[in-house]
This record gives C-alpha cells, structure tokens and sequence, in this order.
C-alpha cells in the first residue's frame, strides 16, 4: 500500500504532499520525504552509484526505513516525485509504471494556464486523479 | 487520447494576439508590448518542456538539451527539425530554420522592394515598419525557446534574425553560471 506522495520542486520547495494514512502519521511521513530528498541529490551528483540507470528519469529505490520503502523519480525539469510505500516485495515494473501515469498527471496539472510556475499545485482535479492512480497501484502492471 | 487543433487557428490566434498587445493595449510602447509577448511564449514554453521532456533520460549537458530543442521540441511544435545548429562553443547557439512556420504566409509589402531605389524618402521607413512588425510576431517563438530551456536549467537570452526570409534563426545565449 502507498502510504505517501510527494511532488518537490527544483528548489526543494514542495509541490503536493499527500498521504493516504488513516493513522495521525503525517508528520512522519513528511519527514521521510523531506529526508529522500538528500537521497536524490547524491544519486544526481554522484552517478556512479546509480551505475547502468545513469540518467534515467526513474531513481529506484531510494532507501528502506523502519516499515516503509521509499522510492524517487526526478524529471528533465528538476521537479522530484517521491513516493513511500509500505509493500517489501515492490516490482520495479509497478514502481515505474507508477510514476509514469503520477507524471503524466503532474504535466497535466501544471499545462493549466492558471497554474503558477513553484507553487504548490491546488488543483482538486489533480488529488483526485492521483488517488485514483494509488488506489490501482499493484493490481495491474498494465495501464 | 490526443486532441488536436487546425493549424490555421494557432495562426490566427498568433496574428490577433500581436495586433492586440501592439495596436490596443500598448500602442506607443512596442518595447513593452514585446516584453509581454515574449512572457505569454515563456509560459506556453515552460509548459510545453514539461510535456515533451516526459518520456526521455535526463540531459546530461546545454548542448544535449539545445539538441533536443532543435529535433523532438522543434518537430512537435512546426513537424519539422532546425536546418542549422551553430554554436561558438562558449555558449551561443544559432538555431536557423529555413522555412519557418509562422512566418511562412506573410509577405513584405512589394513595393517596399521595387520603388527603393526611386523614392528613397519613403521606402526605409516602409521597410522598417514591416520589418518592426515581423520582428513582434518573432517575440512569441523566442519566448517559447527561452521558457523551455530555462525550465530545463539553461538560464539564456534568444533574440531572432530575419534576414533573408522565410527563413528565420534564433540566437540562444547561455547566461554564465
């Protein structure tokens, strides 16, 4: 289960944070995001570590923590998607998948002339449509 | 899904839109009116690098993502590529394209080119006017390659060049640092 996503901007500055939690967690959660974000910025600047995946827009697995596994992807434009979830036994094809449908509704999100440019997205259209991608994660490689 | 729009309308839309900003709300001030077009082409720029860019690795270098300005970003915007590249290495790119869309279908008044060696009173300034009024429809595509490199991390300056129509190059220069 996804228990946590986040979008941050080229500046650190967050985006969307959302987390999908019945339990009083956010802070928590919010925390770990806050700390992938030292994660990217070695896997970026030191690409060696990262090795055949030079490049790629998909980070991989970040870092495993307590119960969680967190996982990033960082766009052509700087803006990184983080995502935590609870699952251990995670496919890398689900992972990617993810993030292919979270980005392509970011890029929606942000094509809307009324978005400002590193400001937190506010679109309701945008939380839906990430929850529904969410709720689907896992089930279906496909889509 | 994939929606599309004809063609014709985005170059109406481009016409209106400099005649608006030239001939209604500044129509003294051209310096201004380019400045707020050149704003529209960095948003509609900044958007549309977010869009294209969804699919491909990171870039690695300025020189990689003036690349991909002049072959995927050029071919979804006018469905053909940059003719020419140029750079002197130090961070100034040309980027020429020998059929530019948007300037395809206009044409310079032709008697500007016949009488100039007539009148030669008249004939500058009717020159320069074509000239000032192709150069503003020039501001939008400008801010387009701006918004989209610098949303890619190229902070940079692009003015255009018309020389010889319809042909039209774009000059980028990389701010240092």
């Amino acid at each position: 289960m996804i228990v946590c996503v986040a979008v941050v901007g080229h500046q650190n500055n967050p985006l969307f944070i959302q987390s999908f939690t019945e339990a009083d967690d956010a802070l928590k959660l919010h925390h770990i995001v806050h700390c992938s974000l030292d994660v990217v910025d070695e896997r970026v600047n030191n690409p060696k570590k990262s090795g055949p995946m030079l490049n790629e827009t998909f980070l991989g697995l970040l870092y495993p923590i307590e119960n969680y596994k967190v996982y990033g992807y960082l766009t052509n434009t700087k803006v990184k998607f983080i995502l935590v979830t609870t699952d251990l036994d995670v496919k890398d094809a689900d992972v990617r998948n993810f993030f292919r449908r979270f980005h392509a509704a970011y890029v929606d999100a942000v094509s809307n002339p009324f978005h400002v440019p590193g400001k937190k997205i506010t679109s309701r259209t945008f939380a839906e449509r990430v929850s529904t991608i969410v709720k689907s994660f896992g089930f279906s490689s496909a889509g | 899904m994939v929606r599309e729009v004809s063609e014709s309308c985005v170059d109406s839309l481009l016409t209106e839109m400099v005649s608006c900003y030239c001939n209604r709300f500044y129509v003294n001030k051209p310096e201004l009116a380019a400045r707020r077009i050149e704003a529209i082409g960095y948003q509609v720029g900044h958007q549309l690098s977010e869009r294209y860019t969804m699919e491909r690795p990171r870039f690695t270098d300025h020189l990689e993502a003036i690349k991909f300005i002049c072959k995927d970003f050029w071919s979804e915007l006018f469905k053909k590529q940059i003719d020419n590249l140029k750079t002197n290495h130090r961070g100034t790119f040309v980027l020429q394209d020998n059929k530019f869309r948007w300037l395809a279908r206009m044409s310079v008044d032709p008697s500007t080119d016949k009488v100039s060696s007539v009148e030669d009173n008249t004939s500058p300034t009717a020159e320069n006017k074509a000239a000032q009024s192709m150069s503003m429809h020039l501001y939008f595509p400008c801010g387009i390659i701006r918004g989209a490199l610098s949303n890619l991390g190229i902070p940079c300056a692009v003015s255009a060049d018309i020389s010889n129509l319809p042909a039209c190059s774009f000059v980028v220069r990389i701010k240092a640092g």
